[in-house]
């Protein structure tokens, strides 16, 4: 599965972008089993927090900084570092 | 220029030497420590201003590079230093910020009734941002490649607490133009801290946010520009200043809240042509126009900028008059960054 994961916001302002495919990433392979996008509720847009649109073979997500805990972290984040 | 921390042995004769001025100097440029706080609490009557004396309630609490807040305390109000650059830069810039409301604009703290000022320093690991979550300031290290420390700059601090301030007034929501002018707020607001600190005239004032926040090596000032929106870096690693700095190039987007740290170089702008045709301190003409615009009770949550351009336009008029230069002043800094009033 192909896995996008943009950063936005931030005080900064500066967009950050990643991309992988869990079909050659086998760390990314074993969190997308455990990530529902679809049980995310909307991002809290808190003033200056990162904002996160994550999206998996076509189903997209935005989600808040605080709301990013477990296998969702980690997913953001190891995606994050694969720079498109 | 650098602030300067004061020794406790001069601030005591500063304090003791009972001359109002004196005193009055002290509080409004330096940054004071423990010391000047508790003169001020204990001799209420030499204060300068006629009214009561706001004093700021100020914690730091340091998060130990987690993710969590607040942390642990390690100083709060009249504490002495603790030795670590990041907690006291962070109590340093919450007391500037709480002076120059009060000073400026006769503003108790960020709620305007004396609220206590919660910072968390050292949040995350090599954590390339700052926040305010709603109650509180959170700062990270940076990663020391692209960010320095967030708690260097005055104007982060000050652009932080600005939402707090905006918060418990006008509230505007955090996205599409609300969240640009909310985002918009804090920038001019983290200047006008910052020139009042440097005693700074609009002429001479850099109108830059973030300077010093950049690592040694990448190619830009600072973070954003309300002289030159889209002017302040342009970097390999970081990419291109991406501000427009009027309406023809306002840039649609769902990401970052809609696009609220990209269009907010247009409110930046036309502050910074407003400012600048008035002249003299920012704070006193043009700062009081937008300050009283958004704590007055009548800009809408959801204000979009010709909203605000409207607001602030009536409230020139009712401070200064409808044919006074201020108020043209307003108009024609909104008419050349493309709002229409
Ligand atoms: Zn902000």
């Amino acid at each position: 599965m192909k896995v996008r994961v943009v950063r936005s916001g931030g005080f900064a302002g500066i967009e950050r972008h990643g991309e992988s495919d869990s079909a050659r990433d086998p760390v990314l392979a074993g969190l997308v089993d455990r990530v529902d996008l679809g049980a995310l509720s909307p991002p809290g847009r808190i003033p200056d927090q990162y904002q996160y649109d994550i999206d998996i073979d076509g189903t997209s997500a935005t989600v808040g900084e605080s709301q990013l805990s477990g296998p969702l972290r980690e997913l953001v984040h190891h995606v994050l570092n694969r720079p498109r | 220029m650098r602030c300067t921390i004061v020794p406790p042995h001069i601030l005591d004769r500063v304090a003791s030497a009972g001359d109002p001025e004196l005193r009055d100097i002290a509080r409004r440029t330096l940054v004071l420590s423990s010391g000047a706080r508790t003169e001020r609490r204990m001799f209420p009557a030499e204060a300068a201003a006629p009214n009561e004396d706001f004093v700021p309630n100020r914690t730091i609490a340091d998060a130990g590079h987690r993710e969590e807040t607040p942390g642990k305390t390690v100083r709060t109000e009249g504490g002495p230093p603790t030795g670590d650059k990041s907690a006291d830069n962070a109590y340093d810039w919450l007391g500037v910020t709480f002076d120059f409301y009060e000073a400026a604009y006769r503003r108790n703290s960020i709620d305007g009734a004396g609220l206590k000022l919660l910072s968390t320093v050292h949040y995350g690991k090599d954590y390339d941002n700052a926040f305010w979550d709603g109650s509180q300031m959170v700062y990270g290290d940076g990663d020391g490649r692209l960010f320095k420390d967030f708690t260097g700059p005055l104007d982060v601090s000050a652009h932080e607490l600005t939402h707090g301030v905006t918060q418990y007034t006008a509230n505007l929501e955090y996205y599409g133009q609300s969240g640009a002018l909310n985002e918009s707020l804090s920038d001019v607001f983290g200047s006008l801290v910052k020139q009042w600190h440097l005693k700074q005239t609009a002429d001479q004032a850099d109108w830059l946010i973030g300077e010093g926040l950049l690592a040694d090596g990448v190619h830009g000032k600072a973070l954003r520009s309300m002289k030159a929106p889209g002017t302040a870096y342009d970097d390999p690693n970081l990419g291109k200043d991406p501000q427009p700095g009027d309406m023809a190039h306002y840039v649609e987007t769902y990401r970052d809240n809609g696009g609220v740290h990209i269009n907010s170089g247009i409110p930046n702008h036309a502050f910074y042509l407003v400012a600048t045709a008035i002249g003299g301190n920012a704070w006193e003409k043009a700062g009081k126009i937008w300050y009283e615009t958004l704590t007055g009770g009548k800009l809408s949550s959801t204000a979009d900028f010709k909203a605000f351009a409207r607001a602030t336009s009536a409230t020139a008029a009712r401070l200064y008059g409808d044919t006074a230069a201020e108020t043209k002043a307003v108009k024609d800094g909104w008419s050349k960054v493309g709002v229409r009033i």
